[in-house]
């Protein structure tokens, strides 16, 4: 492995060289050369849509992968161990990825410049749980923690915009276990996931509450970290793990959940909402859902916002969703698909963990395979950069 | 009570460490006998087939001739076919420094493979017909699949060797990927006759050992190329063949379709994969309630193949005649299930696990 650093070692500069020695190496045998050579760094070179989706290599190690919408890598930052979901800046010229939980260090990235990647270690007591998203202004992250003695769900507020990482703060998320965190519009409020699962460090992926466990989907003001709105799904659902979001072109929020009960049921697994509506529950077929082992690993929009794509990488389906309706437009089969990205107006970029990227131009077509690099399993989430 | 509760917790302890004592080397066996029986043996084969081609082309590029001709479009088809055998080997030596990139670049939905071709032939650069050069060129432009766009035509005519302006420095180019291939090729299988190399690591599992830290990881590294190689002939190269319907059907998705080998490189490409799981011989650990798997395993790849092997001319022509579409389409059911009956039954049997997001997501 290149870059060994251990969480709470800063990035040196010998390491981040030898980063850069794994990306010149990689111009050598890639396709796109000259692209990385000048472009990576600059990105008036790049005249194509960028990917960014964490992912374990042929030998075991994992790696952040930038590739372009082709699927073709063109640069690759080794990372310390497992990563998850990202947050990217709004002029999408930054990126900060997240560990997995009950990881502790998030990389921020300038792919664009050539500067080190930053390290950010979690504070004593806390782990990431491996989501984040920038502020409008592209100032801050928003990092959601665990607070793990004190049973509590944070958001970490970080100052990405001076020479180094600053927590300035952080605000409560009314709940456990929080998971994925979207900005609405207007940029003034924070809507968050609370997975609802208790868990802790000292026995990393042990849930410890499921009878009890209490998830929901909180909107925070960013103003004062007020509590502006909470969902809960009706008790019946109360273990109904609510973890990943994207929000349509109507401003709804859908959430996939991750059931913890029975798995015999097949209770429903995707929601929509807002601030101010309850959540409303998708119908999935019969058929369909008693596939799927009642887990949805994530959720995303189309670029324009009319179609929601929920994976389900245990039932091998990607699901799609009318976000006007609700209705099921249609499902698509991928082994281990769970990464979703939009690409161009209304398609979507679909990661596995065999190493496929599969462009589907519409719910009713097939996941066309674009690039499948050997020994590589893509993890969770992707994002377009 | 009390000392009872004492007893059962030592017999557990003792049982506990007797479990993984077995379960350590536990899959060995299979794992020597992929090794021994088909990896090694198919590499071997693959890096012989390869080794003709650089004379070959030699020969045609001297003088076209249908006789010289003829022989490469023989030779090509038998390296395609020994690849076939070897494509899905995607661990270790095979993939190690891009090389199976570089002996094939596939999938290529968006024709970067002929992109780059063209973009390199208007410069006329003179570093592809290097060998030495070549391998530090993009992937794309360093194998078969490179090859095969530049020794036929769309209509499956040998055009190598042919008159015209470019002559000699297509050769040039030809032989050079010809002697790429035949290197990687020997590479590859030297490495995998190496008993210090990666088959060590295979065989030797533990705790200092990289990933493979279990035999039941090292066989789930082979079980899962082989489930990863079936979804990547359906997926990947018989759905954007077939298309949504026929009207849509796309015979140039179907790899090694332009030089005519299409059904050569799936026929091969099932015998490999069926021939690596047999190499395996998990029969005796089978408990008799799942007995009938391998039966039925080797039942539906012969369907498969039989079914390929009944298309009887070139898929490049044949795919819209509705025979030709209709057992493709057939063969895509076939695959269906033989992947779940060896992803889901064979390796629910074996207790081996494979699905890198949905055995633990978050």
């Amino acid at each position: 492995m290149l870059w060994t650093a251990t969480n709470r070692t800063p990035f040196s500069r010998r390491a981040f060289l030898a980063g850069l020695g794994g990306l010149a190496a990689l111009a050598g045998t890639s396709l796109s050369q000259s692209a990385l050579a000048e472009g990576l760094l600059d990105r008036t070179q790049l005249d194509v849509p960028l990917f960014v989706s964490p992912r374990r290599e042929a030998d075991g190690s994992f790696a952040l992968s930038i590739m372009d919408d082709a699927g073709q890598d063109l640069a690759r930052v080794p990372l310390p161990g497992r990563g998850h979901g990202m947050a990217i800046s709004p002029d999408k010229s930054r990126l900060m990825a997240f560990a997995r939980r009950p990881g502790t260090f998030a990389l921020l990235i300038d792919p664009y410049q050539r500067k080190e990647p930053q390290v950010l270690s979690s504070i004593p007591g806390r782990h990431f749980y491996g989501h984040g998203c920038f502020s409008a202004d592209g100032r801050l992250v928003y990092a959601v923690e665990n607070d793990y003695e004190a049973v509590r769900g944070v958001i970490g507020v970080y100052d990405v915009s001076g020479r180094e990482i600053q927590r300035i703060g952080e605000l409560q998320t009314g709940g456990i276990g929080p998971h994925d965190l979207l900005l609405t519009d207007d940029g003034k409020s924070l809507v968050v996931a609370n997975g609802g699962i208790q868990t802790h460090p000292g026995k990393p992926r042990e849930k410890l509450n499921i009878d009890t466990m209490t998830p929901s989907v909180v909107y925070l003001d960013l103003n004062n970290g007020d509590l502006l709105a909470s969902h809960a799904l009706e008790k019946d659902l109360h273990q109904l793990s609510l973890r990943h979001m994207a929000m349509d072109s109507m401003g709804q929020v859908w959430v996939g959940g991750q059931f913890e009960g029975d798995l015999s049921l097949t209770p429903p697994l995707v929601a929509r909402m807002t601030r101010d509506e309850s959540p409303r529950l998708t119908e999935i077929p019969g058929p369909i859902a008693s596939g799927l082992e009642s887990y949805i690993g994530s959720v995303v929009a189309n670029a324009s916002g009319d179609i929601v794509a929920t994976s389900a990488p245990r039932g091998g389906k990607v699901m799609f969703w009318s976000a006007a309706t609700g209705e099921l437009l249609g499902t698509q089969d991928v082994i281990d698909g769970c990464g979703l990205a939009p690409i161009d107006e209304s398609a979507f970029l679909i990661s596995d963990g065999r190493g496929g990227l599969s462009y589907l131009e519409e719910p009713s077509s097939y996941p066309e395979v674009l690039a499948r690099p050997a020994g590589v399993a893509w993890d969770n989430h992707m994002f377009a950069l | 009570m009390r000392n009872f509760l004492i007893a059962a917790a030592i017999l557990s302890t003792a049982c506990f460490e007797t479990g993984t004592a077995l379960a350590a080397d536990a899959h060995t066996a299979n794992v020597r006998q992929v090794i021994e029986g088909y990896i090694r043996p198919a590499t071997s084969t693959f890096a012989r087939q390869a080794s003709t081609l650089p004379p070959t082309i030699e020969a045609l590029c001297t003088t076209a001739t249908a006789q010289t001709k003829a022989d490469f479009v023989n030779g090509y088809r038998e390296v395609v076919t020994a690849f076939g055998g070897i494509s899905f080997l995607r661990f270790g030596p095979t993939i190690e420094d891009h090389r199976l990139d570089s002996l094939a670049f596939m999938p290529d939905a968006r024709g970067i493979t002929q992109r780059q071709i063209r973009r390199t032939f208007a410069k006329k650069d003179p570093s592809i017909t290097d060998p030495s050069q070549l391998s530090d060129k993009s992937v794309a432009l360093q194998g078969l699949t490179a090859l095969q766009l530049i020794a036929f035509s769309k209509g499956g005519e040998v055009v190598l060797g042919d008159a015209g302006e470019n002559r000699d420095y297509i050769c040039g180019y030809a032989s050079a990927i010809a002697q790429n291939v035949a290197r990687i090729a020997a590479e590859i299988a030297t490495d995998w006759q190496d008993e210090n190399g990666y088959s060590a690591r295979l065989l030797n599992p533990g705790p200092d050992n990289g990933q493979i830290r279990t035999s039941k990881e090292a066989i789930e590294t082979i079980f899962n190329a082989l489930v990863t190689g079936l979804i990547i002939v359906k997926d990947q190269e018989l759905l954007p063949t077939l298309g949504t319907e026929i009207k849509k059907a796309k015979a140039h998705r179907l790899p090694f379709s332009r030089s005519g080998d299409g059904r050569a490189y799936l026929i091969a490409e099932l015998q490999g994969i069926e021939a690596a799981l047999r190499a395996a011989h998990f029969e005796p650990d089978l408990d008799e309630e799942f007995s009938w798997i391998p039966g039925s395993i080797h039942f539906e790849f012969a369907n498969g193949i039989a079914n390929l092997e009944a298309i009887d001319a070139p898929i490049r022509q044949s795919l819209k005649d509705g025979d030709t579409y209709q057992k493709l389409g057939l063969l895509v059911i076939t695959i269906n299930s033989l992947r779940d009956t060896i992803a889901l039954e064979l390796a629910g049997a074996l207790g081996l696990s494979g699905g890198f997001n949905a055995l633990d997501g978050d």
